[in-house]
């Protein structure tokens, strides 16, 4: 019996490819003709199908000569062979009318289409049940859900009658079954049960397990979809069904190959739909809404009434900010289809791809207003309400999207990453609500809050807008929970990202010490809101990563990435995306590190705009996207030049600055490591002025212990490329040689220069500290303390230090910061910390507060002699009346 | 600096119960690697000398069993082959006093094949079941045993019993990893850090809790998980505590333990200063008292009285200090 639960295989597929048997001579050529067709040789199988046609002709011959044409994309064709032998009364002409009704649904003549649908079941054609169906899912496309569903119910009793007896038939069951799971998930898996029947009776018919395929991806299973798209690749390479489900694919895990397959898919069938549709998508990823539209249009052009095209179009044309193109587009598809859901949760999905929060809620609402059981369309109402802040109407919607599809891994995955923030603490400042772990939160906030409210302050005055508060700032200490967050499932490489209204990050702790700045990032994310509001959310993903960026290094000295030798040769080699077209670099990276670059190369965009335009040209920038003008125009009419002068004027901006680390830049790869020691020593003394070499021999010497030897190549390399500040910097070397030697003032002296430009190199900074102590310079010694802690907070000693300094300065703020930080860690010896965090509470003037504090020492530790003194003090010094 | 230790917190040892001697046996097995041979031979020259030094216990009660003698001849008092611990425990168990303590670290590393727990020895090592063979040999006294080595775990259910504190690195013998808890735990003692009461002694309870949290802290610091869960057992129900509690599971009678003691000597020869250090000794009591009332009282009458009692405390204390110090 159907709807018995079985668990989703493919086991079946491997299992039913191997029976396949010889027919007699007359159908040798058929044959033959279908293991051209089966190979994907369709223009040689099609003239083979027509000389057999002129001899002998037959339905099947007929059948199968227009699934060649359609497998190229020639449906005119195809609709013709059907007709001509349809008119020509071939015998048993009637097995036609359904295969025809599919050619004329595929180029959107649904009334014709619906009438030969009719024609095939009146004759009680051998695939009458296909008609069946296909006439049901024509009702579905119509809006007639009701109806459809009830179409689709008859399907069941088919296969539980035992009805279904040929591999179309299963087939038909299938996809009966397949529209029923939107109302009871468990028949997706006999969706499954009845696809594998359809294949273990014709496994040559490679269409049924392009349809598994999808089902697998429809239902998150990437892996099982890539599996059955590989197997069926194998024997037809060029099925473009195959081809466009393994982009798919790609696309859902996240590869940049999507465009390559789907480009592949449509030189075989350029006429293929959903191919036209998918490659639409991927250029609204891109931010290209042009082109985006021009694909759409090229799809609406085979099928006037494809919804899914009519969406991307939709899509393409809302995000262009074309209101009306927008308006026509969804009319178009109301009109076919008056309870589209799926065409607002596409636009619904794009919207919140392209930074449209608010929107993408907004299409979402309107897909589960149209129809009830939208689940997609109450997971993404449900997610992006989590985005703008709505948590507890997020969750709920949520909770009903997993209830209808338990199959979404994002659904799913959200939901458990709500049960883990429902323990974290909310702590409320001016103009933030800082979401935190309870396990850090003590000492997270002592830095976050007002790090939240200074990054609030600098960026308003700079953008001149004030975005809504308060700001939701979530951080997370485990690096998959943020993921989750982010993307909705693990794996996500980003350390933070804004919803504008939101904001979600690692905490310090998700990463090991000095691997990440997370001051840094939480204003990045920060500028990234002031963006989006700035220019209503339009602003290019480019445009505002790398501004972000930029903002960065201009909140704190050395925040903020700097330059690296790989950028500089990929800069030489031309391997970067011109400025015109930075999207690219983001979106579609051609190499694994190009998106690192691009970060990188768009902060330096804005420091030229910066610096030849001034910073009131970006705020008229963000202005033109708000007022939905595309990059080539705010380059003309902002700026006031034509996008290529600005790739040119970029890359002589680029020349002039390193102009000395170019030259001393030698090899291709972008890797400076030297091959071996020998070759290394010999290279660095031939040329002198390779930074690699030099670099390398340094540090080959530093590892070897020969110190003084190292200075040479190592300043050498300083000053090939004084800029290079990375973690295996000169600077940092020669810093750590002097410190050997005991030459702690030229030790301070390189990494104070080093820590000044990179912030985030947690051993100079360690460093940096500890020789300044020595040094008898407690001031920088505690500026170097100081800016640890926005790497990584959670070392005790280290505030303990901090502290110290304080004190000494009379800096009761700070003291009292560190003093509550060292408590916030969660010291073995607790009643010491609270004794010295008494001390300065009594400093600072709160003696309330230093009593009660106090009290909390001795009560830990009662003999606590100093403690016990201090509690004498406060005794001795309290005023009559007071607590 | 330190201050010197000058008695034991009434809260932590009625002064009846004073010990007379301190025994330390150190035991460190085959190092393996030079790494390690230097590491464990530095731990335990740490460990003798803070006994020895910082609390007192005469060089006579201390036996260091090396794995090479000849590596500090004038420390080491034999190679720690299994002959030799046996020689060692069976002679020390006919010497030490009834009520003496007696405290056994082993350092160096462990494995558990078979399900046998042992200490890599020089020779034939040494299992727990032998080790608890020759504790038998101490029938009233207070044994410690402080097993740092890796897979050390299941040395608790064949030592645990009354009047002893069984500690392990580890919590099984599948944690094989070298283990960092012995590190620690000498720091403890040797450092002074670990007397988060405050009452001038670190006791083997709050040595136990420094060392497993400075463990956890380093692993959390270098962001690897942790692969070592040390456990102490002193109630004798064969089952040691990660984090113990001495009103619920384990760390009532480690936290009376110290690795010496000082001579109440002063409060015999000084009537006065005996009232007041039994004086202190009821406030003291007082405190443990408000304490367990404390869920029952509003916060900030609990705040006033927790004061007032400490207030007096402190005079005590001062008044104390002031007596020791020959202030009029």
């Amino acid at each position: 019996m159907i709807r018995r639960a079985r668990p989703i295989t493919g086991v079946v597929l491997g299992l039913a490819v191997s029976a396949c048997g010889s027919r007699g001579h007359a159908q040798a050529t058929l044959a033959q003709a279908d293991s051209l067709a089966s190979a994907g040789e369709y223009r040689t199988a099609i003239e083979a199908y027509r000389g057999l046609s002129r001899r002998e002709p037959s339905w099947q011959t007929t059948r199968r000569l227009a699934s060649s044409l359609q497998a190229i994309g020639d449906y005119v064709d195809a609709e013709q062979t059907l007709r001509s032998a349809i008119e020509d009364s071939v015998p048993d002409a009637h097995e036609l009318w359904n295969a025809l009704g599919e050619v004329l649904a595929r180029q959107g003549r649904d009334v014709d289409a619906r009438e030969v649908y009719e024609r095939a079941i009146a004759s009680g054609a051998a695939d009458r049940l296909s008609a069946e169906l296909n006439l049901a899912v024509a009702s579905f496309d119509r809006g007639e859900l009701d109806a459809a569903t009830r179409q689709f119910d008859t399907f069941i009793d088919v296969y539980n009658r035992g009805a279904a007896r040929t591999a179309a038939d299963f087939r038909a069951v299938a996809r009966a079954v397949r529209y029923l799971g939107r109302t009871d998930p468990q028949l997706y898996k006999d969706a499954l049960r009845a696809y594998d029947e359809a294949v273990a009776l014709d496994p040559q018919d490679l269409d049924i397990q392009v349809e598994i395929g999808n089902l697998f991806l429809e239902k998150y299973r990437a892996d099982e979809a890539t599996t059955t798209f590989t197997a069926i690749l194998e024997r037809n390479p060029n099925h473009a069904d195959a081809i466009l489900g393994l982009a798919r694919v790609k696309h859902f895990d996240g590869s940049s190959d999507a465009y390559a397959l789907v480009q592949r898919s449509l030189g075989i069938n350029p006429n293929l739909v959903g191919a036209r549709v998918f490659l639409a998508r991927l250029y609204i990823d891109l931010e290209d809404f042009a082109s985006a539209a021009s694909e759409a249009e090229r799809a609406l052009a085979v099928n006037p009434r494809a919804v899914d095209a009519l969406a991307m179009m939709a899509a393409a044309r809302y995000l262009a900010n074309d209101s009306a193109g927008f308006v026509q587009a969804r009319d178009s598809a109301l009109r076919i289809d008056p309870r589209n859901s799926a065409f607002f949760t596409t636009l619904a999905e794009l919207a919140a791809r392209n930074r449209l929060y608010q929107q993408a809620v907004d299409f979402a609402d309107e897909a589960v207003r149209l129809d009830s059981l939208a689940w997609r369309g109450y997971a993404l109402r449900g997610l992006n309400r989590l985005r703008t802040g709505a948590i507890a109407e997020g969750r709920r919607d949520l909770e009903t999207a997993f209830a209808g599809d338990p199959y979404d891994l994002w659904t799913k995955n959200t939901l458990d990453l709500l049960d883990v923030v429902g323990q974290y603490v909310e702590i409320r400042s001016p103009r933030f609500q800082l979401v935190l772990d309870p396990k850090e939160a003590e000492v997270v906030r002592l830095y976050l809050e007002p790090l939240a409210e200074e990054a609030y302050d600098r960026l308003a005055t700079r953008y001149g807008v004030r975005p809504s508060t308060p700001i939701r700032v979530e951080v997370y200490p485990r690096h998959a929970d943020f993921s989750v967050r982010t993307i909705g499932l693990a794996g996500l490489g980003a350390l933070g990202v804004s919803f504008g209204p939101v904001i979600a990050m690692d905490a310090p702790s998700a990463r090991p010490p000095g691997d990440f700045h997370w001051g840094a990032t939480f204003w990045h994310e920060l500028a990234h809101t002031f963006h989006m509001t700035a220019s209503g959310h339009r602003v290019p993903r480019w445009f505002t990563e790398g501004l972000a960026v930029l903002e960065e290094r201009r909140a704190r000295p050395g925040w903020g990435d700097d330059v690296t030798p790989g950028f500089l040769i990929a800069f030489r080699e031309g391997q970067l995306a011109p400025v015109s077209n930075l999207n690219q670099g983001f979106m579609r990276p051609a190499y694994p590190e190009q998106v690192i670059y691009s970060y990188y190369q768009s902060s330096l965009v804005f420091e030229l705009i910066e610096q030849e335009y001034g910073f009131e040209a970006i705020r008229h920038m963000l202005a033109a996207y708000r007022d939905g003008a595309q990059t080539p125009d705010v380059f003309r009419t902002v700026l006031r030049i034509e996008p290529t002068a600005l790739d040119q004027k970029f890359t002589s901006f680029l020349e002039t600055r390193f102009a000395t680390a170019l030259a001393a830049l030698r090899h291709g790869t972008g890797d400076h490591r030297a091959p071996g020691r020998d070759v290394i020593g010999r290279r660095a003394s031939a040329d002198t002025t390779d930074f690699a070499v030099q670099l390398g021999l340094g540090k080959a010497l530093f590892s070897e212990g020969r110190l003084e030897e190292a200075l040479v190549p190592l300043r050498r390399a300083k000053a090939l490329f004084p800029e290079y500040l990375g973690s295996d910097s000169p600077r940092w070397l020669l810093g750590q040689v002097y410190q050997a030697q005991g030459q702690l003032d030229q030790a301070a002296a390189e990494l104070t220069e080093l820590t000044a430009r990179n912030a985030k190199h947690y051993p100079a900074l360690q460093a940096l500290a500890e020789i300044e102590a020595e040094r008898g310079s407690p001031d920088r010694a505690a500026r170097a303390l100081e800016s640890l802690m926005f790497v990584y907070p959670y070392d005790i000693a280290q505030h303990r230090m901090l502290a110290g300094y304080a004190r000494a300065r009379g800096e009761e703020a700070t003291e009292l910061r560190e003093r509550r930080a060292v408590l916030a860690l969660d010291p073995v010896d607790r009643p010491q910390a609270l004794y010295e965090l008494a001390r300065a509470y009594r400093d600072a003037g709160d003696r309330t507060a230093a009593r009660r504090t106090v009290l909390e020492a001795l009560e830990q530790a009662p003999n606590y002699q100093e403690a016990l003194d201090l509690l004498l003090e406060l005794q001795a010094t309290r005023s009559p009346g007071t607590e | 600096m330190m201050r010197p230790i000058l008695l034991v917190s009434a809260l932590c040892l009625p002064l009846a119960t004073l010990p007379a001697q301190t025994h330390l046996v150190v035991v460190v097995g085959l190092g393996g690697e030079a790494r390690y041979r230097d590491t464990f031979h530095a731990w335990a020259l740490e460990l003798i000398d803070a006994t020895t030094g910082r609390y007192g216990v005469p060089v006579d009660n201390v036996i260091y069993l090396g794995e090479s003698a000849g590596r500090d001849t004038t420390r080491i008092a034999a190679r720690s082959t299994m002959e030799n611990i046996e020689q060692a425990l069976t002679d020390l168990a006919g010497r030490a006093e009834p009520n003496a303590q007696v405290i056994v670290v082993l350092i160096g590393h462990g494995s558990a094949r078979d399900g046998e727990p042992k200490l890599n020895l020089p020779g034939p090592d040494l299992t727990a079941v032998q080790l608890a063979r020759l504790l038998d040999a101490f029938p009233t006294q207070t044994i410690v045993v402080a097993n740092f080595a890796s897979a050390s775990g299941g040395f608790i259910p064949a030592l645990s019993g009354p009047r002893r504190v069984i500690m392990t690195a580890t919590k099984s013998g599948t944690e094989r990893n070298q283990a960092r808890f012995g590190k620690f735990f000498v720091e403890a003692f040797a450092g002074g850090q670990a007397d988060v009461d405050h009452d001038g002694i670190v006791s083997v309870l709050e040595a136990f809790t420094y060392a497993r949290r400075e463990v956890a802290r380093t692993y959390s610091q270098e962001g690897t998980l942790l692969t070592e869960h040390a456990l102490l057992d002193d109630n004798g129900d064969k089952t040691g505590s990660y984090e113990p509690d001495p009103t619920t599971t384990d760390g009532a009678l480690a936290r009376t333990i110290t690795l010496g003691y000082s001579a109440a000597g002063p409060i015999a020869r000084d009537p006065e200063l005996a009232a007041l250090y039994e004086k202190k000794r009821v406030i003291e009591q007082a405190i443990a008292a408000l304490q367990r009332d404390k869920g029952r009282l509003e916060p900030a009458v609990y705040e006033q009285r927790l004061e007032a009692i400490l207030l007096d405390l402190a005079a005590t204390n001062k008044t104390i200090r002031d007596r020791e110090d020959g202030t009029p």
